[in-house]
């Protein structure tokens, strides 16, 4: 039991799926069909929606585990594990959160570099975009909600750029349907798993919620509909590319663009990735936060200061990670900790508690 | 105090905004057109600029380098200019046959790696030197317009099946089918002309296929063939346009591979040259362009066969059918593959006249 969020401080249920939503919805999206298509192939989408229904077990899940200890996951930690272990747990989760967003934002970096500016400063940039997601954070998790509405509301228009690549798309390179073994298609689904992280954070803002049961549908729905565009995604990638050239495509959802002409604009890639700026700004801004969260709760440092420290330790390790190379290592690293979090320790943990109060009860 | 603390700071994400490395349109080159011919063993690169005159006409200005490595061609070319030379807007790349015939894979590398580069740049082989198609004087709108309006207006109302770079890659990097490309010859110093289309086996161009195949060519490629044909009976000369048509493949045995194909053409008589339509000619010119397509069609298929390519991609429909297919092995039983050909014409409309 941990003291109740004042009223004032907490979202309306509806808004909760949108912090979901857009921590689901981050740099990932620009390139996960290489990474699909590796092990399973263009059977990769069936694995897609059945990493989509395990995500939907495990925020089943999670919504049990905050019922249970009527807290968040800091809470849950102490209470089954005593201070001492739960808050060393709870310390790691800062590591997490800083990783993830180094991951989204060192992501937006190298993308831009790549296709914009290759004189980026990483530093610069960097910074600038930190001070904004510490600016959302000084307002309040209310504010960090309404940049992640506005975060996915602004760029959904994005979407129907991918209309121009179904005209080029050529649909029989799905055929034939499951000409992979179930072993390949779980191996696809594993990583399929690294993009659609970040639900997790709904263990961190479940006191936040005005009405967490009636906040339940919303949620499950946007884990419903980003697995839904992340299928849709998939199929037309994998009919916009053969094989071959697919496995070549570092950022396959980018170069669908290059198909794309407008006549007010001659290279559509420009328009999509100053916008996917503002899709990243929620990751950042839900990162900041929760890292500073946990700070504040088992460190007892005022938020406030927090997310200067946590911002500062992910400014220094964007700078480490510039290449090609070390963002892979880096993003793959992160990706395991992340399955590891959601997929098995979540789980494990509900058993724990479940244990725990019986063990208390007695 | 503490209130005001981030103005200073969003004021400087303002400022620093203009900090970054501009290209402002007035002062770069922008590339329309990139040829790349052989000469003795080197490339001869040439990049066609279109200079924009005061009294609204466009000229052609054309860079030239020679080099074995496509970027040092650009690099060079942009040794020799003022402005720096980029490829955002590019509309259309030309190989000489020379030059396709030896393959282009050092070009397919730059188009891919380079990110400023759009998927819908036309390629296309050229008989004779990209350069001297470069050194025409096409239209009005430049020449890196008018040849991708070329090909454009060809593949939407003519018999070009789509050619751009995506289909390009697309089809090279399809296992189990061959990409095609227009072939283009200058026959006036003002007009090009679409001469054929280039077949290639992997990057290199085996084959070329006449301007009059291309009409059953486009059936078995593409659904919406607005192309045209002229049909021949006893009563005189039509012209049929095709409105609409489909292709369907079938498997009908697959040892040794036997397919059928099905081709359906819904068609609107534009010319006759009889007195008038009599009854039941509309049917006799049906029967005759399905016997002129069943046979030109069939013709194809057999020679695409004997030049082991496959430019219909029969590999990768056979593999759509299959579980666990094994290309090494069609490569040998593509060779014994028998194909059976069927056409069913309409010919929905006959104008406004009998």
């Amino acid at each position: 039991m941990q003291e109740p969020v004042h009223e004032r401080l907490q979202i309306s249920p509806f808004m909760a799926a949108f912090i979901v939503m857009a921590m689901q919805f981050g740099i990932g999206v620009l390139g996960f069909q290489r990474i699909v298509a590796k092990e399973a192939g263009y059977d990769a989408w069936i694995s897609i929606i059945g990493i989509g229904l395990l995500v939907h077990f495990i925020v089943w899940i999670m919504y049990r585990i905050c019922e249970a200890v009527d807290g968040d996951i800091l809470t849950a930690n102490v209470y089954v594990f005593g201070k001492a272990i739960g808050n060393t747990i709870n310390s790691f989760f800062i590591i997490y959160f800083i990783s993830a967003c180094v991951a989204v934002l060192g992501g937006l970096v190298e993308v831009i570099r790549t296709w914009m500016f290759p004189n980026l400063s990483p530093l610069l940039f960097g910074s600038m975009y930190l001070i904004l997601g510490i600016y959302i954070v000084y307002g309040g998790f209310r504010t960090v909600t309404g940049i992640s509405f506005f975060g996915l509301v602004i760029p959904s228009y994005l979407l129907f750029s991918f209309a121009y690549a179904i005209r080029y798309g050529d649909f029989t390179n799905l055929l034939p349907i499951l000409d992979h073994s179930p072993l390949e298609l779980l191996k696809s689904a594993y990583s399929m798993s690294f993009t659609v992280l970040g639900f997790g954070v709904l263990l961190f803002f479940h006191p936040f919620i005005k009405n967490p049961e009636k906040s339940k549908k919303w949620v499950h729905g946007g884990i419903f509909l980003i697995t839904l565009i992340y299928a849709i995604l998939a199929i037309i990638s994998f009919a916009y590319f053969p094989p071959a050239l697919l496995n070549k495509s570092i950022w396959a959802t980018l170069e669908m663009w290059k198909i794309v002409r407008l006549p007010i604009i001659e290279r559509f890639e420009y328009l999509g990735i100053a916008n996917w700026s503002l899709i990243i700004l929620p990751n950042v801004a839900i990162c900041l936060w929760t890292a500073s969260r946990v700070i504040k709760h088992v460190f007892h440092l005022r938020q406030r200061k927090g997310v200067w420290f946590v911002a500062a330790i992910c400014l220094l390790l964007i700078l480490i990670v510039d290449s090609r190379e070390r963002m892979d290592m880096f993003t793959s690293f992160h990706g395991k900790i992340g399955f590891g979090l959601a997929f098995v320790y979540t789980p494990l943990l509900y058993l724990a508690i479940i244990i725990a109060k019986k063990v208390k009860k007695k | 105090m503490k209130k005001y603390f981030f103005i200073p700071l969003l004021l400087f994400t303002v400022l620093l905004a203009g900090c970054i490395n501009k290209k402002i349109i007035d002062d770069v080159n922008i590339t329309t057109g990139i040829g790349i011919d052989k000469e003795g063993e080197q490339y001869l690169g040439s990049a066609m600029i279109p200079v924009y005159n005061p009294d609204k006409s466009i000229e052609n200005f054309i860079f030239t380098a020679k080099g074995t490595v496509v970027r040092d061609l650009m690099f060079q070319m942009q040794q020799t200019s003022s402005q720096p030379i980029v490829g955002g807007s590019l509309d259309v790349t030309l190989f000489d046959e020379t030059v396709a015939r030896e393959g282009i894979p050092h070009v397919l590398d730059v188009f891919l790696r380079d990110p400023s580069v759009g998927a819908r740049v036309h390629l296309a082989v050229v008989d004779g030197k990209a350069k001297d198609i470069f050194e025409g004087k096409y239209g009005d709108r430049g020449n890196g317009r008018y040849l991708a309006e070329l090909i454009e207006s060809n593949y939407k109302t003519g018999n070009l099946p789509l050619t751009n770079l995506h289909q390009f890659l697309h089809d090279y990097y399809q296992k189990g089918k061959d990409p095609v490309l227009p072939y283009l010859r200058q026959t006036r110093p003002d007009l090009v002309n679409i001469a054929g289309l280039a077949l290639f086996k992997g990057e290199k161009v085996v084959d070329v296929l006449d301007e009059n195949k291309l009409f059953y060519f486009k059936l078995m490629v593409d659904y919406y063939s607005e192309g045209a044909l002229k049909i021949k009976d006893e009563h005189g000369e039509s012209f049929i346009k095709s409105i609409h048509s489909t292709y369907n493949f079938k498997v009908k045995n697959r040892n040794p591979y036997k397919f059928s194909v099905t081709l359906e053409v819904d068609g609107m008589l534009t010319e006759h040259t009889g007195k008038s339509l009599e009854k039941g000619e509309i049917k006799r010119i049906e029967k005759q362009m399905e016997k002129q397509i069943k046979k030109e069609c069939l013709a194809l298929l057999e020679r695409f066969q004997e030049n082991k390519i496959d430019p219909v991609g029969i590999g990768h429909f056979i593999k759509t059918q299959t579980r666990n297919f094994d290309f090494k092995k069609w490569e040998e039983s593509y060779q014994n593959a028998s194909f059976d050909v069927d056409a069913k014409v309409k010919i929905v409309e006959v104008g406004v006249i009998e």
